[in-house]
Formats: C-alpha cells, structure tokens, sequence
C-alpha cells in the first residue's frame, strides 16, 4: 500500500514511517501543510494520514480542497482533539476515518488497511464469503458447512463487519464504532465477551476455527 | 478621620447639598409669597378699617351733629394704637385729633392719601419705632362742614412682616443645619460601611480566603449586599479548595502510575533480562500508559462537560435506543459474571441530549454496578437497567443488589477520584461518578445514588424534551 504521512511532529512521523515500512508498506511524509497538499494533489496515495493542527496550512483544510477536486482517497485524521464534536467536524470535512492521539500502531494500520480496502467493490457485495462460512447480506442467513446459524441482529452484524474485512485485523474501538455505533471508552472487556459468544455460534465443532484473536491489536477472521 | 474632600466626593453629602440648595431657592420663593399675601391683605384690612371708621364718624355727624362728632374722634384719638385721626373746621383749623402736621393737600380736598411724618406718640408701646412715620389716611367732608381725616400707621405692617422674615429665617435655617449634619453623618456611615468591605476584600486579595465582610444586625442595603458578597466569596472558597483537591489528587493518582511506568522501563532496560521478560516488561508499560491516558480523558471529558454546554451541541437524541444499547452490550457480560442483567425501558423516550456523552455515562453505570455486585449462591447477582418518564423528567436508573454504599459515602463517591477504601484495590480511575455527574449536569439534571436496600440505585434525572 502507498501511504503518505503528513505530520510535522518529526518524531512520531519518523516512527510512523519505519513502522509501516516493517508492515510492508510504502509510506511518504510530508512536514507541513502546504507540501503535504501538493503532494496528496500531485501522486496516487491509497491511503492520507493526515494530522489535524500542521503549520501552514491545516489539514481539515487539505482534505476539504482534495475532495472538492474530486480525488476521494480515504483519509485518516490524527488529531489530539478528540471531543465527539471534534470528530463529527472531521468526518464532515471529508475525512473517512478519526484516530485520537495517543494511539496505539495496530491500531492505526489496522484502521488504515480497512480504509484501504473501502474503496474495493467488496463494500458492495451482498454474499460474504470466508471459507465455508457465508454471509448473505440481503436474506440475513448465515451458513457454515450448509448448516444454517442462527444469529442475534447484533452478531450478525458483528459477523458481517468481521467478513467485510476477511483477512484484516479489526480493534475493539473499531467493533464498537462500526457494529454498535458508540465512540465511547468501556473499561471492561465487553468486546472480547461477545467476541467469544460469536466464536461458540460459529467455530464450535468445526476442525478449522475462522475467528482469531490478534494478541495486542483485536481480530481477525480468515480461512 | 474622613477628610472634608472625601467627605464632598461621597454621594449622599452632595445630594444633600443639592437638596438644601433647592430648598433655600423654594423657600425664599415661598416667603415672598407669604409677604406679598400678608402685606395686601393688611393693607386692605387698613383700607377698610378706615373705610368703616370714616363711615360710623359720618353718621355720628349726620344724626348727632358735629358736636357729638368731636367726642367721638376725641375718644377714638386717645385710644393707643396706629389709628390717626384729625378733625378740623372747614377753613382747615385743627379742632382734635392725634397727628398736627398734614401735608395741605389732605385738608383741601377729599380723596385717599400717603405721607411721611413726626410721630407724635409712641406706637404700639414699642421702643424700637423711628420718629418717622408713614400714614395712610382718608379725608372726607362731614354734613357740618367739618373736615374729617382717619387713617393708620403703617408701622403695624411693616413690623408684620418683619417678623414673618425673622420666624422664616430661623426655621430655614435650622432645616439647613440639621439637613447638613444629617448628610454628613450618613455620609460618614456610608463611608465607614464601604471601608469595612474594601478592607475586607484588600485581606481576601492578599491571600487570605477565609475572611468575611462583618454583617450588622440593621439588616440594611449594606447587609444585603454583605451577604451576597460573602455568599460569592463561601462559592469561591469552596472552588479554591475543590481545586487545590483536584490538583492533590491528581498529583496522587497520575504520578502513581506515571512512577510505576517509569520503573517498568527501567526493569525492562537492565541487562539481566531474558527477551522473554523484557517484552512483557515493555508489554506492562504500554497498558500502563493506556490507563494513564484513560485518566487524562476522562479528566478532559469531566472538565468539557462541567464548563457547560456550547449552543447547538445537544440534538434530539433515542434515549430508549441509547439504554437498550448498552444494556444490551452488557448483557453478556453480566451473564458472564452470573449477574442478571435485566431491563425496564420506556418506548420512545427522546430528550435533547450529546448522544455519546449519555452513553458513556451509562457504560459507567453499568460497569460500576457490575463491579461491585458479588453474586453468591445465597443470593445471585441482579441489575436493573431502567428508563421511565416521570412528570416532565426522564429516569435513567442502574441499580444493583451489591455490597452498597454506606449513606456517609453516598454523596462523596460523585466527587473526583474518589475512591471508598474497599474498591482501592479494584482498578479503575475513581473518575467514573464524577463523570456520570458531571455528564448529568452538563444536560440539565440531577445525578445521585439511593440505597437499594441491598446495593445502590444510580438515578440520572433528566429534563424531558
């Protein structure tokens, strides 16, 4: 994946950039506004990460003009704002993604592969397939092995966002905002226990388990 | 002690004076009035009394003859008093009277007349009258051919009004006096009142915040104003400690782990580690700093919410979507715990609202009340998650059938890291309630904890929309 960077804390840039190098990926950084503008507008990028208070020019800002030049690049903001008015302005200005400072890295690349992976077709696609296990997203049915499993709405959707991203790791912060919609910080671990209610539904008795937990960043699931 | 200049530049001494000015211009203009009235109408009574007296003297003439006529003004000419009479022949011969010198003009014609002249007497036994006098008389022509003259000293008058002056004056200026006295000395009250508070807030501004401005017992603007402004200074006080609180505490429990994190890294830098123990050493560190950085945002987050709400930041909010969500959220987590989660929520429920900020209140609720229930088998784990509308408010209520909260306690758990010594150990920030209350009030509402009679009952009391 091409990646550009446009922070100007150097160090947390620098770090960012040899971290994504060591996922494989290829990453650009920009300093300051104006050369990070000029760059996202000149080059193909899969991804922007952009911070949100740069000097010279602001990077609500770059995103507002990307868009209105009609590049749709997924961007994620870092920002060290992180009221819930402050990512709604973000999102509002074209961002696809709000990541607040401090984080965690596998949080950000399991955010930034997701957003990668947004702008695929497969966003559209109404069977989900992983394995032998699928999703029909029109008839709500799931099947593994032609054995048909029942699902509470919730899991369901928390199965459907898990197979929309096959192969990719998905946080828990990242479960909450996309299944139940709520930015909000649990301090227990009630993601991990519906995780685990989802795992009994669809992997027990089966050889090969599909939902795997991801030591340090969340889950995944793959064949 | 108060100097004339203060005193001059105090309010209340120069509406005095600007009262006593407008008096005294009142007052003069009064008595000129007064003098004006009093001295006509004596001079009409004159004109009158002569009138009458010139007529009786006629009809004496006229019925009696001119002989009864001489006893009469001589009778009336011995009498003390400002009345003058005269009577002479008609070649102008005096035949009695009290006055001599007539101008001439009196005796040869009739009509009414004003002159100067030598007092012959002394009037009205006062020792203080001129030997000058001015006479106003009549003079008339009698049926005999007498000529007849009556007429008044005006000295009784003038000495009238002299008096008028002199009453008038002594009362205006009494009033002047007492006025001017009765300024300055509300002036010199106001003045000592207003020290005693400008005093006050000097020792209040050089540090000392438990000092008070005295309030007196007259129960007066000043005492109105005392109270209040000590009111203001109990709030700020109570602010002040609230703060130098805060500050201990978070002194307490950020360095607390920021010490431990520091440490960790020093465990994790020396040389005598395995790859094995110096990761999970550097493991530790990291969800040491994610808890660090859950403080800083719930402080953050309570700091947001207690400075108010910006216009336009609260929409029309599902609250009975809200609740179902987390409580549904949690359901396997109760479960887990062997807790039954249950719920009572109204349908419908909408109230104006930061969707986010009410949510994370209830997860803190929740979370709480799922902390401290400790099931056993005698008696399993509940909680009940309820919403219900009451009278123009929303009930938003967690409550648990746990260990509880001892009544002292009840109150001081909402405050900021507070944390009762039994859950010291558990973790968490002791932000959890703060938050919940500080969320609470940011949206209009109350928060508070009532027994549950076993455990607590967390009421959220918000204004419906």
């Amino acid at each position: 994946m091409k990646i550009l960077l446009i922070e100007d804390d150097r160090e947390a840039a620098s770090y960012l950039i040899q971290a994504l190098d060591e996922s494989g990926h290829v990453s650009h950084h920009a300093s300051d506004g104006e050369t990070g503008y000029a760059m996202a507008s000149s080059m193909d990028y899969d991804v922007l990460i952009v911070d949100r208070m740069l000097p010279r020019r602001d990077g609500l800002s770059i995103i507002e003009s990307l868009r209105a030049e009609d590049n749709h690049t997924p961007v994620l903001i870092l920002s060290a704002l992180g009221e819930v008015d402050d990512r709604v302005t973000g999102l509002r200005a074209g961002g696809d993604d709000y990541l607040v400072k401090p984080y965690a890295f596998t949080e950000l690349l399991a955010r930034i592969e997701v957003l990668a992976r947004r702008a695929t077709p497969a966003e559209a696609a109404t069977q989900l397939q992983v394995a032998d296990l699928s999703l029909d997203r029109l008839s709500r049915k799931v099947e593994r092995e032609g054995e048909t499993i029942l699902l509470q709405p919730r899991e369901f959707r928390l199965l459907e966002y898990l197979m929309k991203n096959a192969g990719k790791v998905v946080t828990r912060t990242m479960l909450l905002e996309n299944v139940w919609d709520y930015h909000f910080d649990p301090q227990t671990n009630v993601i991990d226990v519906h995780m685990s209610r989802l795992r009994g539904k669809i992997d027990k008795g089966h050889a090969n388990p599909l939902l795997h937990t991801i030591r340090g960043a969340g889950y995944m699931i793959r064949e | 002690m108060f100097r004339l200049a203060q005193l001059w530049r105090t309010t209340t001494v120069r509406l005095t004076a600007l009262f006593m000015l407008i008096f005294v211009v009142f007052a003069i203009g009064l008595l000129a009035l007064i003098s004006w009235q009093t001295s006509t109408q004596l001079q009409q009574q004159q004109a009158d009394a002569i009138d009458r007296e010139t007529a009786q003297l006629i009809r004496i003439d006229s019925d009696a003859g001119f002989r009864a006529t001489i006893v009469a003004v001589e009778r009336l000419s011995r009498q003390p008093g400002p009345g003058l009479y005269y009577l002479a022949d008609p070649s102008g011969q005096m035949i009695v009277g009290n006055i001599d010198d007539l101008p001439p003009e009196v005796l040869a014609e009739p009509g009414t007349f004003s002159f100067n002249y030598a007092r012959p007497r002394p009037l009205l036994d006062e020792a203080d009258v001129s030997a000058l006098g001015t006479a106003v008389v009549r003079s008339s022509r009698l049926e005999s051919g007498l000529i007849l003259v009556v007429g008044r000293d005006v000295v009784e008058r003038r000495g009238f009004t002299a008096l008028i002056f002199r009453w008038f004056a002594i009362g205006v200026g009494g009033i002047l006096l007492l006025s001017m006295l009765a300024g300055v000395l509300t002036a010199v009250r106001v003045l000592r009142r207003i020290d005693t508070i400008a005093s006050t807030s000097r020792k209040i501004m050089s540090g000392d915040l438990s000092e008070r401005i005295p309030v007196t017992r007259r129960n007066d603007e000043f005492d109105g104003l005392a109270t209040s402004l000590n009111q203001m200074l109990d709030r700020i006080e109570q602010l002040m400690v609230g703060l130098k609180e805060v500050t201990d505490n978070v002194a307490h429990d950020l360095k607390t782990p920021l010490t431990r994190l520091r440490n960790q890294a020093e465990a994790a830098l020396r040389d005598d580690k395995s790859e094995a123990a110096r990761r999970a050493a550097l493991e530790e560190t990291i969800e040491e700093s994610d808890r660090l950085i859950r403080t800083f945002n719930a402080l953050l987050l309570i700091a947001r919410a207690e400075a108010g709400t910006p216009p336009g930041a609260l929409a029309d909010v599902d609250l009975s979507a809200v609740v179902g969500d987390v409580a549904e959220l949690y359901a396997p987590v109760a479960e887990d715990d062997g807790i039954t989660l249950e719920t009572r929520i109204a349908e419908g429920v909408r109230v104006n609202a930061n969707r986010e900020l009410l949510g994370q209140a209830l997860v803190n609720l929740v979370e709480n009340a799922l902390k401290y229930s400790q099931p056993t088998d005698a008696q399993p784990g509940r909680i009940e998650v309820a919403l219900q509308r009451e009278a123009g408010r929303v009930l938003i209520s967690v409550a648990d059938n746990g260990a509880g909260i001892a009544e002292v306690d009840r109150k001081r758990v909402v405050e900021r890291f507070v944390r009762l010594e039994k859950s010291r150990t558990e973790p968490g920030s002791g932000l959890g309630l703060s938050l919940v209350n500080a969320i609470t009030r940011m949206h209009g509402g109350t928060f508070r904890i009532e027994d549950n009679a076993p455990g607590v009952r967390a009421v959220i009391e918000l204004p419906a929309a």
